[in-house]
């Protein structure tokens, strides 16, 4: 599976930098990758001055032609569907405690505490995806990421920052959609 | 203890629940609601300690009148917690038993404990829950559902404004996944229902001495009412209206500055566009957070933080998530395509203070080429434009700007609140 096309498809728009973040690979090899998957047809960069990649229907159809092929090699399909229904009742959940940590009115160790107890919650889930697939185990630690540095003072950090528990959440989302083929 | 709903019903919101006082106001009005009983408060907390069931709610299930055998088990607390417990449409009447410890028991999901925990509601309050015989929204060309409101909530202005579906189940306009029309499309498929639903909010208003909304269904063009909430505006919509009903006679000036919030003040005092000039107007959307936001137009989440550098920007997209906040967090504000009040850019927007438009359904946004349509306009990425989160207006360049603060309902409030004399 080409890790860069995965990732753009979970993240919809995105700059060079922030793909590289998540993939954990250079700018610059990221860059060279994602100029092939332009070559085939398989994202497109918006015109400057400030470029962002994105994936084209054919790059969408080829990353679900990929991860079709990796779920039925693995044999995992009922595993990560299992995770997914579990994933759907702490959903909405999560999108209520997103609205909270934007309420100002709302004192931020309150709203931290309610994010930190879903969080055990998912913790399950999250490991069950990666003995499944193991590029699912990234996102426990990016939504630990995230929550230490909401801990740390940093509350943009829940819902509001790029790499903030939301963001991630939905990425996850995003990609487990991908990954069993389901339609948003 | 099991109660009828109707109209000698005394019991308080604490015992039988918000929705199921709505319920027999309405009753007494005269309105037409669905048969119904309440199951209170007390009897949710008997189960979830010991798990034993109210008495007599076979008796209560065989006395719901209506011809249908189908029935909706819905929770209905003291306290609004919107969404978060069950409702359960279309349920036999032989399996009531098991529906209602169904909604008793969502008085306990996580979520539901989460939503008390950040609203500092009790946890042992439990909810009511309301049996009522079904109507149904999808039985002809004749049915639908929808929400309406006594007065517009972007404005305060007194006119009917809402959603219909035509030939759809109650839950599906709540829901926000259909696309609905504009509730004056009732008037012309169903004239005698829009006369009938504009009466009934002219009496629930003078019985409440307040706004209201209403959700309804009808069936076979006949008009059934399933919830009332009075109140619920905010910002410039709350003053306007505050001060209406004192015109009206409904409320003296006191209550009407009691009711006005200082976030409804702060919200009034937002800007608008003026709509004295003509205005290049690009599309409409629903405004759903107000104020007035001027930028050069962004069209991913991206391209709003970079451009936002070099000055504010408007974000302009088909819809936004959460991969989008940190475009969201640095535009001064946001226009989608699709979506409607409830959607995400709406929702974060208006957390954020920031004017929104939604559901601008005119316009294409097309990332690649950097453009956006409007029917035969084509208009580049970074083109300034101005929007109006309150009347939902989209205009190219910098139309004149009002000032809330100016707005003479606000102004006749403040007087009244700084008046010693009230």
């Amino acid at each position: 599976m080409n890790t860069v096309l995965h990732s753009l498809r979970c993240m919809g728009y995105a700059e060079l930098t922030r793909i590289a973040d998540v993939t954990g690979s250079t700018p610059s090899e990221v860059e060279s990758d994602l100029i092939d998957l332009a070559v085939d047809g398989f994202v497109v960069r918006t015109p400057p001055p400030f470029p962002t990649w994105g994936l084209t229907e054919a790059g969408k159809a080829e990353d679900a032609r990929q991860v079709l092929d990796e779920v039925s090699k693995a044999g995992v399909r009922d595993d990560v569907l299992s995770a997914y229904k579990k994933f759907l009742i702490l959903n909405p959940e999560l999108l209520d405690l997103c609205s909270a940590a934007l309420d100002e009115d709302l004192e931020t160790a309150r709203v931290l505490a309610r994010f930190e107890d879903l969080d055990k919650r998912a913790e399950p889930i999250c490991s069950s995806l990666a003995a499944a697939l193991p590029r699912f185990g990234a996102y426990s630690v990016r939504l630990g990421a995230a929550l230490d540095r909401a801990r740390s003072g940093e509350r943009e950090y829940l819902a509001s920052a790029t790499d903030s528990y939301h963001g991630v959440w939905f990425q996850l989302h995003e990609d487990l959609l991908a990954t069993l083929g389901i339609p948003r | 203890m099991i109660f009828e709903v109707s109209a000698s019903l005394e019991a308080p919101v604490e015992i039988i629940g918000a929705k199921a006082r709505g319920l027999v106001e309405m009753t007494r009005l005269g309105l037409p609601v669905p048969s119904a009983f309440v199951i209170p408060a007390s009897a949710c907390r008997s189960f979830l300690r010991d798990g034993s069931m109210p008495d007599g709610l076979d008796d209560a299930v065989a006395r719901i009148a209506g011809a249908g055998t189908l029935v909706s088990v819905r929770s209905g607390a003291a306290v609004s917690m919107p969404g978060m417990m069950n409702t359960i449409l279309n349920v036999s009447r032989a399996r009531v038993r098991e529906a209602v410890p169904a909604v008793f028991s969502s008085w306990n999901t996580p979520r539901a404990v989460t939503y008390r925990e950040l609203h500092s509601i009790p946890h042992d309050l439990g909810t009511a829950v309301i049996v009522q015989a079904m109507v149904f929204g999808d039985r002809d060309q004749h049915s639908g559902t929808g929400v309406a409101f006594s007065r517009d909530p972007a404005t305060g202005e007194r006119a009917l404004y809402g959603e219909v579906l035509f030939g759809r189940q109650g839950d599906a306009v709540v829901a926000g996944e259909s696309e609905t029309q504009p509730l004056h499309d009732l008037a012309v498929r169903e004239p005698g229902m829009w006369e009938e639903l504009g009466s009934a909010l002219a009496a629930l208003e003078r019985h409440y001495r307040d706004a209201c909304h209403v959700e309804f269904t009808f069936e076979a063009g006949r008009l059934w009412f399933l919830q009332v909430r009075p109140g619920g505006l905010v910002g410039r919509a709350a003053v306007r209206v505050a001060v209406d009903l004192v015109d009206e006679g409904l409320i003296d000036r006191r209550t009407a500055v009691a009711r006005v919030s200082s976030r409804d003040l702060r919200l009034a005092r937002a800007l608008y566009i003026s709509t004295t000039a003509d205005l290049d107007v690009l599309a409409r959307g629903i405004g759903a957070s107000p104020g007035v936001a001027a930028g050069r137009i962004a069209l991913t989440a991206d391209h709003a933080v970079q451009m936002a550098r070099s000055g504010p920007v408007v974000l302009v997209r088909p819809h936004t998530s959460p991969v989008d906040m940190h475009g969201l967090a640095l535009a001064a504000g946001v226009v989608t395509s699709r979506g409607g009040p409830t959607s995400h850019a709406a929702v974060v927007a208006r957390s954020m203070a920031k004017p929104a438009v939604v559901a601008a359904t005119t316009l294409t946004v097309d990332p690649t080429s950097a453009c956006v349509f409007a029917g035969s306009r084509v208009v580049p990425e970074g083109t300034p434009i101005t929007i109006d989160g309150a009347s939902g207006l989209i205009v190219l360049g910098s139309p004149a700007i009002s000032e809330g603060a100016g707005d003479p309902h606000l102004a006749r409030l403040k007087g009244w609140a700084a008046s010693r004399s009230l």
